[in-house]
């Protein structure tokens, strides 16, 4: 097979991710085209709310975030269900990771009842609202388990993102060239120990960009556990958006709060990406 | 080739065919036997089922019937017995498979320490002996995608020997190698074949076999056509099939 180092080395390779500006080029017209874009959504918001009558406050803000009172620091509501939602989605996120990976195993297994299983819960996670589900495990799961509103939330996040989580590991494992499999199982490696060893720390650097993807989501469907009255920041901002009507700032804050935490995230995960990518 | 000492028989392969989902039949009622210390050489059109036959050998493909013995273990279903004979039983492949996440030393190390269960020291100066003697030493730090194919297939020839086989299978280890690297690489198997190792090489480096083989076969249709020493396989072939074959590719 003449083309066969190749056809190697291009599946060994990741593909170099284009640098958001090059630094030799300062992209002055792309700049100016992405400054008009802006300027044009913030124009049609303004307008659509002025339209409406609305009337803006957002010196009324602040202090849902954070009050500072004779040199006390004191969280608002805001930001004290950021807590809970940073809470939330750290717990769930690694439950998302494991689930996704056994999962993913499972179906990759030569046990037809692991395949099954593995199968059945892919597809009724997958296949029905995150909000049913929500309900579900707080009012029917829940209390056979014996856990508060917060941990049925997290079972329920985690359940509900592992299931997408597992598509991608997957996809990640069957993606490894089968050569990775012969080479180990040749020189005597145990399933386990190729996994472990030859076959995981391969997928998951292929898999990181879409993994991140499935995180962010998390973080944000972690917004929906507010329907089992889980104070978590959405919770809190429509408790305050009823009290106020305050809802575009509100919603506008949290949003950017939600913004934050997602471009952080993706930012760290570039990181180490960079990191990995040393070695190809 | 000058004359060695070939020991007691260390593979039996008894009537054992294979046929693939998609009806190619690979190996027919195929049998043969393998001495210690033997060279052989197996040659055949693509598709005559002898990449087939080595990747039975080990395992890596299922056999339909028929019975293979390693060193008086069965392979068979059972998994102990397969990881035994897969420790003992070295694998060389066409696209060389080194893990590109490892480093060369880690690629040489890694089944050492989990199958042998090697301490470092001992898995590391094991590693670097051999990639002294195939010559990649000053590469041990060095990933996969950074070494020419000719490096990497002897690395993967240094990953294989690490775990002390009795037997190696070399599937083509040159043809996926560019002219000027293929040398090398035979330089590599022929200090192996000379040194007394027992060697199942699929190749069309007639060369080679000439050199170094202590049994050739000659392999069409999942069957054995004809086996001899390379001094009668290539000076007096008794098979049509086998005058042909050698006839296009000589």
């Amino acid at each position: 097979m003449s083309n066969g180092t190749s056809e190697n080395t291009e599946l060994l390779t990741p593909v170099p991710s284009t640098p958001l500006l090059s630094p030799s080029r300062v992209p002055i017209k792309d700049l100016i085209i992405y400054l008009f874009v802006m300027a044009g959504i913030a124009f049609i918001i303004l307008r659509g709310a002025s339209e409406q009558g609305y009337n803006w406050q957002w010196y009324r803000i602040p202090k849902y975030l954070f009050t500072l009172e004779d040199g006390s620091f004191t969280l608002g509501p805001l930001l004290e269900g950021l807590k809970i939602t940073l809470h939330i989605t750290w717990i769930s996120m690694i439950l998302t990771y494991l689930i996704g990976l056994a999962t993913a195993l499972l179906r990759l297994s030569d046990s037809i009842v692991g395949r099954a299983v593995a199968r059945v819960y892919l597809e009724l996670a997958r296949n029905t609202p995150l909000i049913v589900q929500l309900f579900f495990i707080y009012f029917v799961v829940a209390p056979v388990l014996g856990i508060d509103r917060l941990y049925a939330a997290i079972l329920a996040l985690s359940l509900f993102e592992g299931a997408y989580a597992s598509e991608i590991y997957r996809a990640g494992i069957v993606s490894l060239p089968k050569g990775q499999w012969e080479a180990s199982h040749s020189l005597g490696l145990t399933t386990f120990d190729t996994y472990r060893k030859v076959i995981l720390p391969q997928a998951i650097r292929r898999v990181l960009p879409p993994l991140t993807s499935q995180t962010i989501s998390l973080i944000k469907d972690s917004s929906l556990v507010s329907v089992i009255a889980v104070y978590e920041m959405t919770m809190q901002a429509n408790a305050i958006v009823a009290e106020t009507f305050l809802t575009f700032e509100v919603y506008f804050t949290i949003a950017g709060i939600y913004l934050f935490i997602t471009v952080f995230l993706s930012q760290c995960v570039s990181l180490l990406e960079r990191k990995f990518k040393v070695h190809n | 080739m000058a004359e060695k000492e070939l020991g007691d028989y260390i593979i039996n392969v008894r009537n054992i065919s294979k046929t693939f989902p998609n009806g190619v039949k690979a190996l027919d009622d195929f049998s043969t036997n393998i001495r210690r210390a033997e060279v052989v050489v197996v040659i055949g059109p693509s598709g005559s089922g002898k990449s087939t036959f080595l990747r039975c050998l080990n395992g890596l493909e299922e056999i339909d019937s028929g019975e293979i013995i390693f060193d008086g273990i069965p392979l068979d279903d059972n998994k102990k017995n397969r990881l035994k004979i897969r420790r003992d039983m070295g694998m060389v492949f066409q696209l060389f498979n080194l893990f590109p996440h490892m480093t060369v030393l880690q690629n040489v190390m890694l089944a050492q320490q989990l199958v042998r269960k090697s301490s470092t020291s001992i898995a590391k100066s094991v590693a670097m002996e051999l990639l002294v003697k195939v010559g990649i030493d000053d590469k041990v730090d060095s990933y996969p995608s950074q070494l020419s194919g000719g490096q990497q297939q002897r690395v993967a020839i240094a990953r294989a020997l690490a775990m002390k086989p009795k037997v190696m299978l070399f599937d083509e280890a040159t043809s996926a190698l560019d002219p000027e690297m293929i040398g090398e690489v035979l330089e590599v198997m022929k200090t192996l074949a000379r040194e007394g190792m027992t060697m199942i090489c699929v190749t069309h480096e007639l060369g080679f076999a000439k050199e170094v083989s202590d049994w050739v076969i000659f392999m069409d249709e999942g069957r054995i056509i004809e086996g001899g020493t390379a001094e009668h396989f290539f000076t007096n072939p008794q098979e049509d099939r086998t005058k042909l074959f050698l006839s296009q590719i000589l």
